[in-house]
């Protein structure tokens, strides 16, 4: 496939489809990460103050604060240094502050012990108003530690707080598990979208490759090879649709093309046969025939005979093209027992040897152009006269259908055997039967009879057996 | 060549056309009349058959597109009754298949309509010279002189004479057909060709030198007939 205009659609979606994967990955990974650092947090939160409670606890019997008249802990620098210094493990620090937010002991016992940090003096405040459990992370020295503040009560549920302990964690050992973590992520990811990237291109490959055929063989059809099919993909969706519209519309294209040639190829057959008589009887007067004036008179009429079947031919090729359009269709509405009996009456003289028999059906108005349904009328009916014996009867009627009006012309000539009435809508089709009467047409008389019943959304049928006469049909919208 | 009637002596060579178009049998009726053929038509092919059946003919023109039975099946039907007739095929078709149809279904020869009748001519005199028919003779005889169509040389009284090429072709035509008379016009249709735009003046000036050529004095062997044309007559003027 040539890449027209920038990328191609396996390109374009193949991009489309590594975005959407990165987008979608990083979210995914984003969110997980988030959730692990969470998870984590509230975890070491959680231990830190289970492992806090028992020893506060215990702490508050023994110094019996409780129920001690004065609970300053100013008072008590021995009993909140011991507090502190049981509270302070190998990864936590306890600090215990007063009321005020001082810090009063610090639960160190080496000074290589992390260090605590300084109270933040907003998140004290709340701790202060009795908040229970208030964490914050926070940063000493460029560390991140996660900080815990517990209110200590004298009872627990206690309104009363006597001040706050701070404990503090490094959170190095989360931070390091989570950069692993964000690595291993972003390494995955990587792989993924490679992979997936591939593969998506891949499989889309696939599913155009169908494609990529088709535009080949548009390709073919648009340098004029009808021919060309796409070979069925096999499957029901959206390329295997496409596919099958493919075939169906060559198929169609190649039919109506070689209807249009066969058409060419017989318009011009019938306009050479005309010339053929033009042609030869001019050479043979050129010859000499023109100085025999009985035999250029002969020649002569021929010669006319054969122009006046040059022009015929030509307008009724002309009236085919026309209608092709249906644009020259001027609907009036038509009554049809009047159009029917006017009608009658101009083709008394059409049909001088033939009584002609108008059988008047329902009274109903039809949609139609008059010109052209008198066209159709005297086409069907100079068929029908031509293959009359003189005296046989030509008819005329009509009936109503549900939407629309059938209207006949029947004649009890010959009739048609199977063949000729399957074949004789075609144009140039003309059956075996010599006509009784008249010179032979072009064989589009009932072509171009069609055309115009069609051109009214109309439809022609013939019924037809040899030996038992012909009737035409043609339908016409209701006014 | 010609299977001129007075020139040979025979009878007229009988052809039968089978063709519906009234206009073409016409003009090949005419056409080939005044060339000095029998011409007899037949509207379809079975009154074809029955035709030939009836006269003895020396070649068949037939049409492929017949009413009733078509062009080759005519043909095969005439073979299969044992016809031996030339058989020319006119028909609009072009398609080689159509030819080889034609050709196949016992036809000797194949012409497309619209034809030249120039063209036409030469098939049948071809046809006819092959069956045995046409002359094989092509020298034309008269007065004195001697003319064959092949070589293109003219000779009176055992003297060769140099003509030009409408000399030639008057000389040609006017012994092909003699004592029948032709007009100024039709002798320049049929030997300067149907396009040339010159006055008929032109065919009198040809036939005077031709005379001179050929040391035609009265009584002339080309006999001038007055306010009509040129006619040959061998036994020279009365």
């Amino acid at each position: 496939m040539k890449a027209r205009r920038g990328l191609s659609l396996r390109g374009r979606l193949a991009v489309l489809y590594a975005a959407l994967l990165v987008v979608s990955l990083v979210l995914v990974g984003a969110y997980s990460y988030w959730n692990i650092w969470q998870l984590f947090i509230s975890s070491k939160s959680s231990h830190l103050r289970a492992r806090a409670k028992p020893v506060i606890a215990h702490w508050l019997a023994a110094t019996g604060l409780a129920d001690a008249a004065s609970r300053s802990l100013d008072r008590r620098p021995g009993d909140v240094l011991a507090l502190a210094r049981d509270l302070t493990s190998r990864d936590a620090v306890a600090v215990v502050l007063d009321r005020g937010g001082k810090v009063l002991a610090d639960g160190r016992r080496l000074p290589e012990e992390p260090s605590p940090p300084a109270p933040d003096p907003q998140y004290l405040r709340r701790a202060l108003a009795g908040e229970n459990e208030v964490t914050y992370r926070s940063r000493v020295a460029g560390e991140p530690v996660l900080v815990l503040l517990i209110p200590l009560r004298p009872r627990p549920g206690s309104p009363e707080i006597l001040g706050v302990v701070q404990l503090s964690a490094p959170l190095t050992d989360i931070n390091r598990i989570l950069f692993r973590h964000g690595a291993t992520l972003i390494a995955l990811l990587a792989v993924i979208l490679i992979l997936g990237t591939a593969a998506g291109f891949w499989l889309i490959g696939v599913s155009l490759k169908d494609l990529r055929r088709l535009l080949t063989a548009c390709d073919q059809v648009s340098r004029g090879n009808l021919a060309q099919r796409v070979h069925p993909v096999g499957r029901r969706d959206e390329i295997g649709q496409l596919t099958e519209a493919f075939n169906r519309m060559t198929a169609q294209l190649e039919a109506a093309f070689a209807s249009q040639q066969r058409f060419v190829a017989n318009a011009a057959h019938e306009l050479l046969t005309p010339l053929t008589g033009l042609r030869g009887s001019l050479e043979v007067l050129l010859r000499g025939a023109q100085d025999d004036p009985a035999a250029a008179g002969r020649l002569l009429r021929g010669m006319y005979g054969e122009l006046s079947r040059l022009i015929r031919l030509c307008n009724q090729l002309l009236g085919l093209s026309r209608l092709e359009g249906a644009a020259h269709v001027s609907r009036r509405a038509i009554a049809l027992p009047e159009f029917m009996e006017a009608f009658r009456v101009q083709c008394e003289a059409l049909a001088a040897d033939n009584p002609l028999v108008v059988e008047t059906g329902p009274d109903v108005t039809v949609s139609a152009d008059p010109d052209l349904l008198k066209q159709v009328l005297l086409n069907l009916l100079s068929n029908a006269l031509r293959f009359s014996a003189s005296g046989t009867p030509v008819t005329i009627g009509w009936k109503l259908l549900p939407q629309a009006v059938e209207i006949w012309v029947s004649d009890r000539g010959p009739g048609m055997d199977e063949r000729t009435r399957a074949h004789a809508f075609e144009p140039f089709y003309r059956g075996k039967n010599t006509p009784a009467t008249g010179e032979k047409g072009a064989g589009l008389g009932l072509a171009l009879a069609r055309s115009m019943v069609a051109a009214h959304g109309g439809r022609m049928r013939i019924e037809s057996r040899p030996g038992s006469g012909t009737t035409v049909y043609f339908t016409l919208p209701l006014q | 060549m010609s299977n001129d009637v007075a020139d040979s002596g025979d009878a007229p060579t009988a052809i039968l056309v089978i063709e519906d178009d009234p206009v073409i049998t016409e003009f090949l009726r005419t056409g080939l009349h005044y060339e000095g053929y029998h011409v007899a038509a037949a509207g379809s092919g079975e009154e074809g058959l029955a035709a030939l059946e009836q006269g003895d003919f020396r070649l068949v023109i037939l049409d492929v597109m017949l009413p009733d039975i078509d062009g080759f099946e005519v043909c095969r039907r005439l073979r299969s009754a044992g016809f031996r007739v030339p058989v020319l095929m006119l028909t609009v078709r072009r398609e080689v298949s159509d030819r080889v149809r034609g050709l196949d279904s016992g036809a000797d020869d194949y012409l497309t309509k619209p034809f030249s009748f120039d063209e036409l001519l030469a098939r049948m005199r071809a046809l006819l010279r092959r069956s045995g028919h046409g002359r094989a003779n092509r020298r034309l005889h008269g007065g004195g002189i001697v003319l064959d169509e092949e070589t293109r040389e003219v000779w009176r009284d055992g003297r060769s004479i140099e003509l030009t090429p409408a000399e030639f072709g008057l000389l040609t035509l006017l012994m092909r057909h003699p004592r029948r008379v032709f007009t100024r016009e039709t002798l320049l249709n049929r030997v300067l060709g149907y396009d040339y735009d010159g006055g008929t003046n032109i065919i009198d000036v040809h036939i005077s030198h031709l005379r001179n050529k050929l040391g035609d004095r009265p009584p002339r062997l080309i006999r001038t007939v007055y306010a009509v044309g040129y006619a040959f007559h061998p036994e020279g003027e009365a």
